[in-house]
């Protein structure tokens, strides 16, 4: 598998610019999604309370994660649940590994995950020498396909239905169709097998509840009930941003996500999952494996301003909302979280050298900030990752420093700025290469013979 | 590996970030989460009955709604349903479960603002039986039906204590992961009765 | 009403007739307007590029130079720059000895339509133009100073004016500053939807309240051969 780096976006996004069918998909998609969540949102008279209490409500959590996340855990283990805490990547990936092979699993369904995807999981089970399918229908064309995902809650948007035909024909002998029913229960009958002998089942988690230890997972297709009620064991893997303080919580929650996501008033399901089963003979796993995952998210408390990316609720409305993602789709990002939240979150996890250009790939234009459930300013998070990435690279901005710190010294002292207006006005024709980036495309403006402030004290 | 040590790095990591905000913390906070929970304005169809509401919210997202007012009539209407059909049993070996063609449960409530039924898996045994047959009829008294979501968490609370195994279900499995296309009938039963008995 | 203008550096240079038709605007409708030729740049391309140094350096500079002014309102024909004085606040916020200096001049800067609709309660500036005109949403006028009625409102009172909503008028422009030379195809790609959706509307023109917006709608029509043409919102309202 050949996975783009975010340290190439501009030649990734260039790629995605020239692909056609690409670009359809995501028209198609994004406008669809777009207008699916106005629509719901404009069915809820107090949508805007309900965002204002749900940033208020992470917010809290967020301050005092600490607490929160004791609680939670004492809560969880009471009831069943065996917790475990991992620091980054590795550790999430070793405590799963080992959790699986303890065990003698051989077969591991999964549910759709993005934390799952951010560590990299099921390339290290494979390792261990275990059998990984992917139960979510997205997910499944993408593993099939061996790409990752586009698009944080559609993973295979970028695909046509001719593309996944042809998929399930090469990969699974089916006969050549494109009809989506078919498509559909081909795949149904496939991890159907798998369910019914699986021995693992892994899943993210949506929510954790940190009054009663219960975590909520949501879904439209089924996979994910069936991930957790069919193998003997469970393991959840959870960032540890995803508290909730109170059950009552999830009335506001569960009104924001699935709406903000794909316009439904609810998912198809919703799964609250409280410790392990009370009785032996009660249906469901015997064991219940909470995995908190740390992977840099302590890092981000560490200012209000970065804190909010912590509330993100992975709905996915900013991606859809996006000028940018629009045109170039999730791919071209280069990392496991694309689009708005994916710029401003992925060079908080992965190291802002890695991932320098993604908070310069928006025109700031803010229409994430609008969709965005929780109410995250993530053009305020991009620009404050623009200072960031030029305060720790004065190297590598030589020319773009200087650039700017020349144009300080002219925009403080007004008579060298008019100077250097008219310079500019003589030796316009000579400034080559940020000309060259416009003309490319548009046509520019010249600078005007008489400037206003020339005119201005000529007819004053 | 030491998992106490991972425990204490985290939670040490978090205090010690959290410490680094709060110079900036006073300027813009607004975390007053005890605040109480947004009050909707009623919806334009509060006229409708907490039944019809429900019937109408199910049958928008693909589900059958039967209303019935005497045992006499649910049972001839589960009879019809299920006539001729293998019924899954929670207590039959899985390679059966997997091959029946329906599944019967009791649902413990209802939400009507949804459509929604909600299962309680520790009171009825319907995980798998609600789940795993391409057909699922859910038998919902309506004197367990709430008007709203908020009504529905409150009622499954006591203290700090729920069920260990609740499922919300509000129509078919359905997907558009294939180019936005809507397919109906996933991985879970791709036919929802809800079957309403008046009559209690 | 005494007005200081706040012309943009923009205007100053590639626009003045934005500027010059922002004066005649506010002397139509009974302002005194005053020019403050020290006044150079908003700090806007240096904040938004990430050199908060410099940005500081200018704003210090701006706020110094308006707080000099007796009027009693600064007045700018761009949604952006006015944004920007806006967001002072956060240049400054660990600054105390330059925040409260910072918010006063904000909370005393407006941008042109929200200045005649909000302040002076004006809709109708006399103007007049013959032909279908349609209105770009520039995206900070829009989001950040909440301005969606107000030009509208200022159109819809411009005589012989046929006013018709453009297809996804709030959708950006692609301009972003910097990001339209770092990233010139996807600005080009994201402009292209919106050139596009101009053309459907069959307007003979294209109007936003800010020069940048305009420049890359206009340098693309241009490109392209097209009729319509850009104009700005002050350009508008001067015409008679």
């Amino acid at each position: 598998m050949n996975q783009l780096s975010s340290e190439t976006f501009g030649e990734n996004a260039k790629a995605a610019l020239g692909d056609a069918q690409l670009r359809g998909a995501l028209r198609n998609a994004t406008t669809l999604f777009g207008k699916k969540r106005r629509e719901a949102a404009a069915s809820l008279s107090n949508w805007e309370e309900l965002r204002s209490q749900a940033r208020a409500i992470k917010d809290e959590v967020l301050l005092h994660l600490d607490r929160y996340l004791e609680t939670f855990v004492t809560n969880a283990e009471t009831r069943g649940a065996k917790v475990h805490w991992a620091r980054d990547a590795a550790e999430a990936n070793a405590i799963i590994t080992r959790l699986a092979v303890e065990r003698g699993a051989r077969n591991v369904v999964k549910s759709k995950s993005m934390t799952t995807e951010e560590i990299h999981l099921n390339a290290a089970l494979e390792r261990a020498g275990m059998q990984v399918v992917e139960t979510d229908l997205g997910e499944y064309i993408i593993q099939l396909a061996d790409e990752t995902p586009s698009h944080i809650i559609a993973p295979a948007i970028h695909k046509t239905k001719r593309q996944v035909a042809e998929l399930f024909t090469t990969e699974l002998g089916m006969a050549p169709t494109d009809d989506v029913d078919q498509l559909t229960s081909t795949a149904r009958s496939t991890l159907r097998e798998r369910f019914a002998t699986a021995d693992v089942g892994i899943s993210g988690v949506n929510f954790g509840i940190v009054e009663t230890g219960t975590i909520v997972i949501v879904e439209n297709e089924g996979n994910i009930r069936l991930t957790t009620s069919l193998p003997r064991t469970h393991i959840a893997v959870m960032g540890i941003e995803k508290l909730l303080p109170r059950f009552a919580d999830l009335d506001v929650f569960l009104k924001l996500l699935p709406r903000s996501g794909t316009g439904q008033a609810l998912s198809t399901y919703q799964s609250f999952i409280t410790g392990t089963k009370r009785n032996a003979s009660d249906e469901g796993p015997e064991e219940l494996h909470v995995i908190l995952l740390d992977n840099g998210r302590s890092r981000m408390l560490a200012h209000p301003v970065t804190r909010q990316s912590l509330a993100c609720i992975r709905c996915g409305a900013c991606l859809n909302a996006c000028p940018v993602y629009q045109q170039i789709g999730g791919h071209a990002y280069g990392s496991v979280y694309p689009g708005p939240i994916g710029s401003v979150i992925t060079p908080q996890l992965i190291g802002i050298q890695k991932a320098a250009q993604l908070p310069f790939a928006s025109s700031l234009c803010g229409a994430c900030r609008e969709v965005c459930p929780v109410k995250i300013d993530i053009p305020q998070l991009l620009l404050h990752l623009r200072s960031e990435i030029t305060d720790k690279q004065p190297g590598g901005r030589g020319k773009e420093r200087l650039a700017f710190k020349l144009w300080a010294a002219i925009m403080t002292r007004p008579k060298l700025y008019e100077k250097t207006v008219i310079a500019g006005r003589l030796f316009q024709r000579w400034f080559k290469p940020p000309v060259k980036a416009w003309t490319n495309g548009r046509d520019l403006r010249p600078i005007e013979a008489e400037s206003f402030r020339e005119h201005w004290r000529r007819t004053r | 590996m030491n998992t106490g040590d991972a425990r204490a790095e985290i939670m040490r990591s978090i205090r010690a970030h959290l410490a680094t905000s709060a110079p900036h913390d006073t300027t813009n906070t607004n975390h007053d989460a005890s605040l109480p929970l947004p009050v909707q304005s009623p919806s334009p169809t509060a006229e409708l009955s907490v039944v019809e509401l429900f019937k109408q919210n199910l049958e928008a997202v693909d589900g059958h709604c039967i209303i019935v007012n005497s045992e006499t009539e649910l049972e001839e209407t589960v009879k019809r349903l299920t006539e001729g059909k293998k019924i899954a049993s929670p207590d039959e070996p899985r390679s059966d479960l997997f091959k029946s063609d329906v599944g019967v449960t009791g649902a413990q409530a209802g939400i009507a603002e949804t459509g929604t039924v909600v299962l309680d898996s520790s009171v009825d045994r319907n995980r798998l039986v609600s789940l795993v047959p391409p057909v699922h009829i859910a038998i919902l008294d309506a004197s367990r039906i709430y008007t709203t979501l908020g009504e529905t968490l409150a009622a499954l609370q006591s203290g700090d204590e729920v069920s260990p195994a609740i499922t919300f279900i509000t129509g078919p499995s359905r997907t558009a992961d294939i180019e936005l296309t809507l397919a109906i009938g996933v991985h879970g039963p791709q036919e929802l009765y809800v079957i309403i008995n008046q009559n209690t | 009403m005494k007005v200081a203008l706040f012309v943009t550096c923009l205007v100053d240079q590639l626009w003045s007739s934005v500027g010059t038709s922002s004066v005649a605007v506010l002397r139509r409708v009974g302002c005194d307007v005053e020019f403050d030729d020290r006044q150079t740049c908003c700090a806007q391309p240096a904040f938004n590029t990430g050199y908060r140094n410099e940005a500081r350096q200018v704003a210090k500079r701006f706020i110094e130079v308006f707080e000099d002014s007796k009027a009693d309102a600064i007045v700018s024909p761009s949604g952006s720059c006015t944004a920007m004085v806006h967001h002072y606040a956060e240049l400054f916020s660990d600054d105390p000895s330059w925040l409260g200096r910072a918010q006063a001049i904000a909370a005393r800067t407006h941008e042109l339509s929200s200045f005649l609709i909000r302040v002076l309660g004006v809709e109708d500036v006399g103007a007049s133009w013959q032909g279908k005109l349609t209105w770009h949403d520039a995206c900070h006028g829009l989001r950040d100073l909440n301005l969606k009625s107000e030009p509208r409102r200022l159109i819809r009172n411009v005589r012989g004016a046929e006013f018709v909503e453009v297809e996804n008028a709030e959708s950006c422009c692609g301009f972003g500053g910097t990001f339209s030379v770092k990233y010139p195809e996807i600005s080009v790609a994201i402009l292209d939807q919106k050139i596009e959706a101009i053309e459907r509307a069959g307007v003979q023109a294209v109007v936003s309240g800010d020069a940048s917006c305009l420049m890359q709608i206009g340098g693309r029509l241009s490109r392209k051969g097209s009729k319509v043409r850009v104009m700005h919102l002050a350009e508008l309202l001067n015409q008679t």
